[in-house]
């Protein structure tokens, strides 16, 4: 119950700048991801929330309490490490029951709350195990289970399922989405894994050298990226270098702008206001390209007609590379339409780019 | 059942040939070098040892010399366990604070603060003996006494008891303490309900070496001790020097090296020999 505003955040470790005006209010109950490569700040951020780290300037409020210079014991807070960090010489329900003893509280309720989070993760009969007696995943959820056990405010998540194995990460991820939605708590999740993100947040800050470099859903990541990072980093992409050529109004009213790079006309979603003439890069996701089965003309001037350089069978998907009179474009094609490709090397196919989104070039305005 | 019976009856052959491996003499060889120099090492200790075996008088063995060990020399080794025991109680208070501070703290010049730290350790202990004189006798007025002694234990050994334990700290993730933090443990209960019980094995190797130093100490207690502080190991060298080495005297000697031998046995079977990492027993 527990609504976190960050109010540009600062975190400086000597010359460098870890973390640099980081702001974002997080509403009670939101599941917020931060997603970034390694070293863009996003750990250093979430130790900020936990206390572990002191901002060097900004604030950190928890409601209306400021959290700046409260210890990390006094916050409660609830943090799940990579490495899970059971105590090794405890035993499972000894972890668990760690935070409550050191709360004082009276040891009846803590065996009673014990048995409830062991149950929650389904670990009841490992309680007198010790760590090293688990696997890999069944450490994870102990950990979940000391950090849910003394009720925290905010649950932290430092790429908690990093060292696990696929199968164990794909299960865990929902796991502890699942806790979050029973218990309601605000989370912040931190990862270098989109399919992570994806899957579990409300809302996905994209972090890159120490800023937010865009927040929102899925889909607005996803689809309307801000910037070149954000379209790189998040899916594959296509990037083309072009110029401004056009607008289109579209039924609901909103605006699509036409980027046109040599033989390339691209109608895109406008991210960021651009103007006539302006040059302006378009992102053209491999699997939003519709690969056109009828030959037949038609008149819609955003069918690309280019040549198939390469075909790779990938089991779901066929994955083409196709040059565009200069302009390489990668395509991937699902569904039954990618068998019919096996073999196109060297064909003239015609390809039409869907849900393409565009942003202000400031490589070619720099130069 | 044939093929198990086959497969054993080549197993039997390979065996045989292996025995007459021209290998074999060179393992031989290796072995016996070995233990010519193991023998060379232990065999002082082996003469102590059946020297106070001996009867008295000559004519067979007896355990009578064993008789004193408990009798005219048990107040000795009352005081030498007591002076141990002391020693070790104030390393332990001064060590682990010590070395929480210099492993998780920025302190700057912390080498030249562990090389002076570590002095005792490279101080002849004729010199240590001298300057240990000095100080008590004339600065402190407290020459020839228990309290003296055990001081003049602590600072001779301090260093034993931080080495291993500093090693055992920087072997141990900050992860722990910082779990404990985020569950609501302030600083002082994630020290003693995580982090020491984790250094267990290095405060023990600390102990260890504490113990089998200040139990056999001699050269500054020479310097240090009066009449009423005379440890097992003084009391050996006093008797040597004006009865003679007598067998009841050997009887001492080597229960004092059966004593330390066991505390090392029993130490490496426990913890092995990890944390003794940078000290000087490895």
């Amino acid at each position: 119950m527990t609504r976190v505003q960050l109010v540009n955040v600062t975190r400086r470790f000597g010359q460098t700048v870890a973390v640099d005006r980081f702001s974002a209010d997080i509403a009670d109950g939101e599941f917020i991801t931060l997603l970034g490569p390694s070293g863009c700040g996003k750990t250093t951020t979430l130790r900020m929330v936990a206390g572990l780290v002191e901002p060097s300037a900004g604030t950190i409020v928890f409601d209306d309490q400021v959290m700046n210079g409260v210890p990390t014991n006094r916050r409660n807070i609830g943090l799940a490490f990579q490495s899970h960090a059971l105590f090794p010489h405890l035993s499972v329900a000894r972890n668990v029951a760690f935070g409550l003893e050191v709360k004082g509280r009276p040891k009846s309720d803590i065996r009673q709350r014990v048995d409830e989070m062991l149950a929650m993760v389904e670990l009841s009969d490992y309680a007198e195990r010790s760590p090293a007696q688990l696997s890999g995943g069944q450490q994870q959820r102990v950990a979940l289970a000391r950090m849910l056990a003394t009720d925290p405010r905010v649950l932290l998540f430092d790429e908690p399922l990093s060292a696990l194995d696929r199968n164990l990460r794909d299960t865990l991820k929902y796991s502890i989405l699942d806790l979050q939605r029973r218990t309601k708590k605000t989370a912040i999740y931190v990862t270098h894994d989109q399919s992570e993100a994806f899957a579990i947040s409300d809302r996905i800050f994209v972090m890159n050298e120490g800023h937010i470099e865009q927040a929102g859903s899925q889909l607005d990541i996803y689809l309307r990226p801000q910037s070149e990072f954000v379209a790189n980093f998040v899916g594959d992409n296509n990037p083309v270098h072009g110029r401004v050529t056009g607008f289109v109004r579209q039924d609901d009213g909103s605006r699509l702008v036409e980027v046109t790079s040599g033989a390339v006309r691209l109608l895109a979603i406008d991210t960021g206001g651009l103007k006539q003439g302006e040059a302006a890069v378009a992102f053209v996701r491999p699997e939003t390209i519709e690969v056109l089965e009828r030959v037949e003309q038609s008149n819609n001037p955003y069918v690309l007609e280019g040549t198939v350089e390469q075909v790779v069978f990938e089991g779901p998907t066929v994955r083409l590379m196709v040059d565009v009179d200069g302009t390489p474009l990668l395509v991937e094609v699902g569904g039954l339409t990618r068998l019919s490709l096996i073999g196109a090397d060297r064909k003239r196919i015609r390809i039409w780019p869907r849900e393409v989104s565009a942003v202000r070039d400031r490589t070619t305005v720099a130069a | 059942m044939a093929v198990s019976t086959t497969s054993m009856a080549v197993e039997r052959q390979q065996e045989r040939r292996q025995l007459f491996r021209p290998g074999l003499v060179f393992d031989a060889l290796a072995h016996a070098y070995i233990w010519f120099w193991l023998a060379i090492f232990a065999l002082p200790f082996l003469a102590t040892l059946f020297y106070s075996l001996q009867q008295v008088g000559g004519g067979g063995w007896s355990l009578d010399a064993y008789q004193y060990v408990l009798g005219s020399f048990r107040d000795n080794l009352i005081l030498s366990f007591e002076t141990t025991v002391a020693t070790i109680v104030i390393n332990l208070l001064i060590a682990i604070p010590a070395a929480y501070a210099i492993v998780r703290f920025p302190i700057p010049g912390k080498s030249f603060l562990l090389s002076v730290l570590n002095m005792s350790l490279y101080t002849p202990a004729a010199v240590m003996g001298v300057s240990l004189v000095i100080a008590y006798a004339f600065l402190f007025h407290i020459p020839q006494t228990l309290v003296g002694l055990v001081a003049a234990y602590v600072v001779g050994t301090f260093p034993l008891m931080l080495v291993p334990i500093i090693v055992a700290l920087r072997d141990l993730p900050g992860v722990f303490e910082e779990a404990a933090r985020t569950l609501g443990a302030s600083r002082m209960q994630s020290f003693f309900r995580i982090e020491l019980p984790l250094l267990g094995p290095g405060i023990s190797a600390g102990i260890l070496l504490t113990f089998v130093i200040i139990f056999n100490e001699f050269l500054v207690t020479l310097f240090i001790a009066g009449p009423a502080t005379t440890t097992a190991a003084l009391r050996v060298y006093n008797l040597t020097r004006t009865a003679g080495f007598q067998p009841s005297t050997a009887a001492l000697a080597s229960t004092m090296q059966i004593v330390s031998f066991l505390v090392v046995l029993i130490f490496f079977q426990v913890f092995g020999s990890r944390y003794l990492k940078g000290t000087y027993l490895i």
